[in-house]
């Protein structure tokens, strides 16, 4: 059979793709409409193929021979976004042809490079007629969401490797001035400013400050104490000579090497000149190590006062930086900071308590809003309260004054630690807070019955509540009651879903997404609240008492038969937002800027862009779930 | 028979002079307008063999760059036997007065001309544009450089799928000349006329040479 010319080019066309994923599992068909509609063009070095200013792309673009850069449009980027090079049998723009928008990439000839181009009428056609490139396409935008874990995982891996690795210049670590006394200071003198100072090793430097010997705690007892050294006279007699320095230029772990090989905990550093820049200690070293959830989670149990627990508050953090490096998702993330903000919590009402006598009183601190869902970021109000029972024969108004007292200080404590005191005062010192389990009913019962705005208002965040110290069994019996009597009544159901509704997913009809004057969104308010407000009316009306966004979502998904696969896709788009906030806030509180919710779009790489358009969507579709069930 | 056979893209040839008249009433091609805008096209021989004097013409083929694009559809490709007049009349058809790219001219508008004087009693005045000098011109590759179209293929990293065949060089060659498009268009040399320009001035060096 002989073919004619058409054939035999279309032949060569299809024979190029073919050794190419995913038209070497196309159908034939497919194929073939594909190789007789792909005209080849050739791009030169340097030329821009597709830039976002060309507007809706006209056309898809297979690369044949050659290089193709994607490099996102912008300013600077929030994580470094490697520009993404495509070659020979790489398709682009998927996201941009696929959702007829203009490119957010800018495609650049890097190479003289052959491509072949479709156009987009011919695209849809494709899509319509070859389930293999349909779901190519689609994979392939949610294939996104690990490629950019992928990518913040190496951002934040170089962060935190930059931040704490033994590689850190001794000079660096070095953070207060040495304490140093000449060699002829009397010993006492000496010993006095070590006392005084509290520092377990004091350098001696000559006039020039180039050390010349050291003193150090454990030289004490076998040089001075045992021997009973006469005090008054001078050092250089007792210290150890010629001790060991090493240049602020060396690294944490040739000093590491140095203390192990020499058995010292001290070493001295100093400048070119020779001259004393400052002293290193074996613990230096030690907290350049990671910390790990034990180690931060045991300072945190043996914390005896409310320093150690700031400390231990600022591990957390270091730690959650470390867990985005390593990858933990969003999840895993809310979850372990939930854990660790907890056991803090629960330090600081312990150590509240040592001064403040409950002893007999039946009671629950209650954790409100996003600790209540285990959900807290990394700058999170207080959201508390606290629930009595006020025994038979008990003044009841004594009582409470003892709880706010205890409540005001563990409230002021949380404060000192890192959890600002909330503005609206929800808060377990605030007397209306501070409730006893009939008072708690009455009072979520007046929201059901009645549901004005603030009534609704304050569901949203109360009825997101958990036990985190005292009697549990108050809690349960609390959200027992509050499940009854949400389930049965649909019309404040129907008024939550009303008021949940009001926000709506920030997508732009023109643009990818809506952002206020200064070009940003707020994460929380349009988007994780979204998915929030809607899982806690999910949870209401089908019974289910799990406190936290996921596991609501998850559990009452079941109870009203939406599939697996859909609830999965939500909780993703929930989780990625949730992600998203934690890297702004982290970013932000490094800068020492307040950290707070709001990303701009445009910084984001082109890949988390996507992402969160697709989160978004997620969020409508919640929505207009809502909007059916309960015709809005 | 050649293996190829034939590729006839009409049902009924014409007669040798209709098909030549035909194409001598088409409007000139404009020759001052940009790659972008303009039709070229890329032929090709197969002969017997090199020498223009005693070697037969089998094959011909074709490849429009329409606009910067090859497009895969728009080719020809016929074996002289048993038709060679419907096959060289199918070429003037599908060509047009599109201004004609070779590699090397010297043999493959030679074969051409000679061929369409025998079967269709005359040879049509086309622009012809050769690549063996107008690569040279573009790319500047230097004394050592590539020049014949095999070396030309590897250096521009192009690949057909059957060298040697008229239609599979043909392939090659229009690849080849839309990278030349895009090249030449940098250096000023954005229409066929420019092109042909360029062309003359490199011969007239490479005489003096």
């Amino acid at each position: 059979m002989t073919q004619t010319a058409p054939e035999l080019l279309v032949g060569a066309s299809s024979d190029f793709l073919k050794r190419f994923s995913p038209f070497d599992r196309m159908e034939p068909e497919a194929l073939a409409f594909l190789a007789e509609r792909a005209t080849l063009g050739f791009h030169p070095r340097g030329s821009a193929i597709l830039t976002p200013e060309m507007g809706h792309p006209r056309h898809f673009y297979i690369v044949q021979r050659g290089k193709v850069q994607a490099r996102q449009q912008g300013p600077a980027t929030v994580t470094e976004y490697t520009a993404l090079t495509l070659g020979p049998g790489e398709c682009f723009p998927i996201g941009a042809v696929s959702a007829q928008r203009p490119s957010t990439n800018t495609y650049l000839a890097v190479d003289d490079s052959f491509v072949f181009q479709i156009s987009v009428e011919e695209f849809i056609e494709l899509m319509r007629i070859s389930p293999v490139f349909h779901l190519f396409c689609t994979q392939y935008i949610a294939s996104l969401l690990n490629q950019s874990r992928q990518q913040l995982q190496t951002t934040f891996a170089q962060r935190a490797a930059e931040q704490q690795t033994m590689t850190t210049p001794l000079g660096e670590l070095v953070k207060q001035a040495p304490a140093w006394v000449s060699p002829d200071t009397p010993t006492r003198a000496a010993l006095e400013k070590m006392a005084e100072l509290r520092i377990g090793c004091i350098v001696v430097a000559d006039e020039e400050e180039h050390p010349v010997g050291v003193l150090t705690q454990s030289d004490l007892l076998p040089r001075v104490v045992l021997p009973a050294f006469d005090l008054a006279r001078p050092i250089e007699e007792v210290m150890t000579p010629a001790p060991r320095v090493l240049p602020a230029s060396a690294s944490a772990y040739e000093a590491a090497l140095e203390m192990a090989t020499h058995g010292v905990r001290h070493l001295l550093v100093v400048d070119v000149e020779g001259r004393l820049c400052g002293v290193v200690s074996e613990r230096d070293l030690f907290s350049l190590q990671r910390l790990s959830l034990r180690q931060v989670r045991a300072s945190i149990e043996h914390a005896g006062d409310i320093e150690a627990l700031q400390r231990a508050a600022t591990d957390i953090r270091a730690l959650a930086l470390n867990l985005i490096a390593q990858g933990v998702g969003a999840e895993q993330l809310t979850r372990f900071i939930s854990a660790l903000n907890d056991a803090l919590t629960q330090r600081i009402i312990t150590l509240a308590l040592e001064r403040h006598d409950l002893y007999g009183i039946d009671y629950a601190w209650l954790a409100f809003g996003s600790e209540g869902r285990h959900e807290q970021t990394l700058s999170t109000d207080q959201d508390n309260g606290l629930i009595f029972v006020c025994p038979e024969l008990m003044d009841k108004e004594p009582l409470k004054l003892r709880l706010l007292e205890f409540a005001r200080e563990v409230n002021d404590d949380l404060a000192a630690c890192g959890f600002p005191l909330c503005k609206g005062n929800i808060m377990a010192s605030n007397p209306d807070l501070c409730l006893t389990p009939e008072e708690w009913r009455q009072r979520f019962g007046r929201w059901i019955s009645e549901p004005d705005p603030q009534a609704l208002l304050n569901a949203s965040i109360f009825f997101d509540f958990r036990v985190l110290y005292g009697n549990r069994l108050l809690g349960d019996q609390l959200q027992g009651w509050l499940n009854k009597n949400a389930r049965a009544n649909s019309a404040f159901q129907r008024l939550l879903a009303v008021n949940a509704m009001q926000v709506a997913p920030p997508l732009g009809r023109l643009r990818d997404f809506v952002v206020e004057d200064d070009g940003t969104l707020d994460l929380k308010k349009f988007g994780t609240r979204l998915f929030v407000d809607a899982a806690r009316i999910f949870a209401l009306r089908t019974g289910v008492s799990a406190s936290g966004t996921v596991q609501r979502l998850r559990q009452s998904a079941v109870r009203m038969g939406i599939s697996n696969e859909e609830v999965s896709a939500i909780v993703d788009g929930f989780h990625f937002i949730q992600l998203l906030r934690l890297r702004a806030q982290h970013l932000e509180t490094e800068h020492d800027a307040p950290g707070d919710n709001r990303i701009n779009p445009d910084r984001l790489n082109e890949l988390d862009r996507r992402i969160l358009k697709e989160a978004f969507r997620q969020a409508r579709k919640l929505q207009s779930r809502l909007r059916l069930d309960y015709q809005l | 028979m050649n293996w190829l056979g034939r590729f006839l893209p009409g049902q009924s040839a014409p007669a040798p002079g209709e098909a030549f008249e035909r194409w001598r009433a088409l409007p000139e091609a404009e020759l001052g307008r940009p790659h972008s805008d303009t039709r070229y096209v890329v032929v090709n021989t197969e002969a017997s063999g090199l020498d223009t004097e005693h070697d037969r013409l089998l094959a011909v083929a074709a490849i429009a760059v329409d606009g910067g694009l090859l497009n895969p559809l728009d080719s020809y490709h016929a074996a002289l036997e048993p038709d060679p007049a419907a096959a060289l009349g199918g070429l003037l058809a599908f060509a047009g007065k599109a201004p004609l790219v070779v590699f090397g001219a010297a043999f493959h508008r030679n074969m051409l001309e000679a061929a369409w004087r025998q079967w269709l009693g005359d040879a049509p005045e086309f622009t012809w544009l050769d690549l063996y000098w107008l690569m040279p011109a573009v790319f500047e590759p230097g004394p050592d450089g590539p020049s014949r179209l095999a070396q030309w293929m590897k250096a521009m990293d192009v690949e057909t799928f059957q060298r040697h065949h008229a239609l599979g060089d043909a392939w090659a060659i229009a690849q080849l000349f839309l990278a030349l498009q895009g090249h030449a268009t940098a250096r000023g040399a954005a229409t066929p006329r420019a092109l042909g320009e360029l062309e003359r001035t490199r011969r007239k060096l490479a005489s003096r040479a």
